[in-house]
């Protein structure tokens, strides 16, 4: 038995899909992790808030996830925050591949959706 | 009255309703022209037959009745459970009678009638006769002779031949027959209730295994061993458990409910249930121990257990344990010194409202052992506690291996000939750390996990402070992340990671056999990058058959 070295919980704030991941991000679980935050993501959501806060490990999968992710919402007219928490772990990754400033991120859930309404 | 079928060959006999007569039972001596009946009938008694189990020892009794008896069918039905009806148990001849499960009342038929009188009967033409079996009729029996198997004065069923011929069966096939009937009842009866036993034994046990892990999980530099010895005659309660959690921590799980049987082993299986699935929520040994406790009060019938469970973290060798009134711990160190530790328990679980389950944080570090156990390990009928744990602590006082320390305690502890009680054992070893790590791992993504724990493990035992882990884990995962995507071969690829520490310099290498892909799509190729940017210095270099990424970084301290 071997158990999952991610998760991914859903909730919405209004037309806010907010996903929150935890655990590990590799080459083994970006793939599906993607997927199921794509099955989410309707034509009606307005934004994407992609909390981070509870990832322990994030490789280059992890931010060609990120990339992907926020390449398709744009596409369809849509948003998205990435929350990263400050002294997290994987910020230092997160900043040397530029997304809190190509894609968007602030430091908590709560930032995250104020920002998207402003 | 008496109806044209029946012959009167018992003329001692009184007649017992249509077509049948009661032979009475007659002690006459063997006329040499039945000493060879004689010595099958000795057969009939033979003590190997004991050996055998029911189904055997009944077919192997039928065999040699039908033979004795010069007879074409022979059956047995036994009494069933409700002391109700007849069922067809074995039969010779009309192995039809079994397989369609024939079932006389008691008091009906041929059979019926005589363990309901307790009396041998003859029959002379079943076609005249109150026959309720319709296949002694398919086959074509003409005459039939039965007797009452008699236990302790006890009716447990009925033994009959037949023959597809008329015949006139005497009062000495009666009294041979019931001479046969009275060896093979207490037999059947011995291997009856043996068998009943002995299948609720190995069910019990049966279920006992199939609540039991079927394997321990399989960490790099962890060392995990567990044993469960069923008691002589009963199955018990006890169970253990290793639990993979995240973030490179194991949970460790003993315990033993109060009882034996069935019931305390279906109870072992709620609580081992109950005591994973908090564990994987992330639940601390404390608070699991207080649900599981919560988790048992609410059982009805709920009975009492003991349990411990401990908490491990490979990476940094942290361990926290919790107890409900379970046995203490032993902690071997990595030079082989054995002692108690020492916890502050709580009641057992099931016992007091409210309890309190208090934590206790240590360190295992590498080379140290954690070992627990059930008390079927250390008790002795009148001997005190202490002995049996001062037995213990003196077993485990070696340098080994949790498979060598389970194994070693066993051998030591527990009886040959079994231990009354149940008995689990489980060892978790925080095994050594090499001083380079050199690993050759498959081409699959999901090795990437082992590798960074094993590394995070690795460079905390060379002193690396908490962000340089972090980086350098980055950068090895990138590595290796590139290794398994480019391994050429579909099948059966694998890969090398070499860490080397010197110096303060930390030197990693990983080899395959393909070749650095150049970064495709806008988002691609971020991994170099990565790890140019957390490590000191990176080379990716051609070998003759593949690629090598070496990376330096020197730590701080």
């Amino acid at each position: 038995m071997t158990l999952p070295l991610a998760d991914v919980t859903f909730s919405a704030d209004g037309d806010v899909v907010v996903a929150s991941l935890r655990g590990e991000i590799d080459l083994s679980n970006a793939g599906e992790l993607g997927d199921a935050i794509g099955r989410q993501l309707t034509n009606e959501a307005l934004a994407l808030v992609l909390d981070l806060t509870e990832v322990e490990y994030l490789d280059s999968s992890g931010i060609h996830l990120i990339y992907e992710l926020h390449d398709r919402l744009r596409d369809r007219g849509q948003d998205i925050r990435v929350v990263i928490a400050p002294g997290a772990v994987i910020g230092e990754a997160l900043r040397l591949a530029d997304v809190p400033r190509a894609v968007g991120a602030a430091e908590s859930v709560e930032a995250a959706l104020t920002s998207l309404r402003e | 009255m008496s109806p044209p079928d029946t012959q009167a060959p018992a003329h001692d006999s009184p007649e017992r309703g249509r077509g049948q007569v009661v032979l009475g039972t007659v002690g006459t001596t063997p006329t040499a022209a039945r000493v060879a009946q004689l010595i099958h009938m000795y057969r009939l008694s033979d003590p190997m037959l004991s050996e055998l189990g029911l189904e055997a020892l009944l077919v192997e009794l039928l065999d040699r009745a039908k033979e004795a008896l010069r007879a074409d069918t022979a059956a047995i039905l036994i009494l069933d459970d409700e002391g109700e009806a007849l069922v067809a148990q074995a039969a010779r001849g009309l192995e039809e009678e079994v397989e369609q499960g024939v079932r006389i009342p008691l008091g009906g038929g041929f059979a019926g009638r005589i363990a309901a009188e307790r009396v041998p009967i003859f029959i002379a033409d079943v076609n005249h006769a109150d026959i309720l079996n319709p296949i002694l009729r398919e086959k074509g029996v003409r005459s039939l002779l039965g007797a009452p198997l008699i236990v302790e004065g006890r009716v447990i069923g009925v033994m009959h031949v037949g023959t597809l011929k008329p015949r006139q069966f005497d009062d000495e096939d009666a009294a041979l027959l019931q001479l046969a009937a009275g060896r093979a009842a207490p037999a059947i009866e011995r291997a009856r209730l043996f068998d009943a036993l002995d299948h609720e034994h190995r069910s019990a046990v049966a279920l006992q295994r199939s609540l039991l892990p079927e394997r321990l999980p399989e960490v790099a530099g962890l060392d995990v061993a567990a044993r469960y010895l069923p008691a002589t005659d009963e199955v018990g309660g006890d169970w253990y458990d290793v639990i993979e959690l995240p973030g490179g921590m194991i949970g460790l799980a003993i315990g033993d409910v109060a009882g034996h049987g069935v019931r305390a082993a279906a109870l072992m299986g709620q609580l081992r249930t109950g005591l994973r699935a908090y564990a994987l929520e992330g639940q601390p040994p404390g608070e699991t121990l207080k649900r599981l406790d919560r988790l048992l009060q609410s059982i009805r019938g709920r009975g009492m257990a003991t349990a411990a469970y401990a908490l491990f973290s490979l990476e940094t060798g942290s361990l926290r344990i919790a107890s409900a009134g379970h046995p203490p711990p032993v902690l071997v160190s990595a030079t082989g010194e054995a002692s108690l530790i020492e916890l502050v328990t709580a009641p057992p679980l099931g016992t007091l409202p409210y309890p309190m389950h208090q934590e206790l944080e240590m360190s295992l570090g590498p080379g140290e052992t954690i070992l627990m156990y059930t008390d079927g390990l250390i008790e002795r009928r009148g001997e005190a506690l202490t002995a049996g744990l001062e037995r213990l602590r003196a077993a485990v006082s070696v340098v080994a291996s949790a498979e060598e320390i389970c194994q070693g305690v066993i051998d030591t502890l527990v009886p040959a000939l079994g231990s009354p009680d149940d008995v689990a054992v489980v060892a978790l070893r925080n095994a050594p750390i090499e001083l380079d790590m050199r690993l050759r791992l498959p081409a699959d993504p999901q090795v990437l996990a082992q590798v960074r724990q094993m590394l995070r493990r690795w460079l905390r035992s060379k002193g690396a402070a908490a962000d340089e882990i972090a980086a350098i884990t980055l950068a090895c995962g990138e590595a290796c992340a590139n290794a398994i995507e480019h391994a050429y071969a579909p099948r059966g690829a694998s890969f090398e990671l070499e860490a080397i520490h010197a110096a303060g310099l930390v030197t990693l290498s990983v080899r395959d056999k393909g070749s650095w892909r150049p970064p495709r799509g806008q988002h691609r190729g971020r991994g170099l990058q990565m790890i140019e940017a957390t490590v000191d210095e990176v080379d990716v270099r051609a070998t003759t058959d593949g690629t090598e990424i070496l990376m330096r970084r020197r730590l701080a301290s």
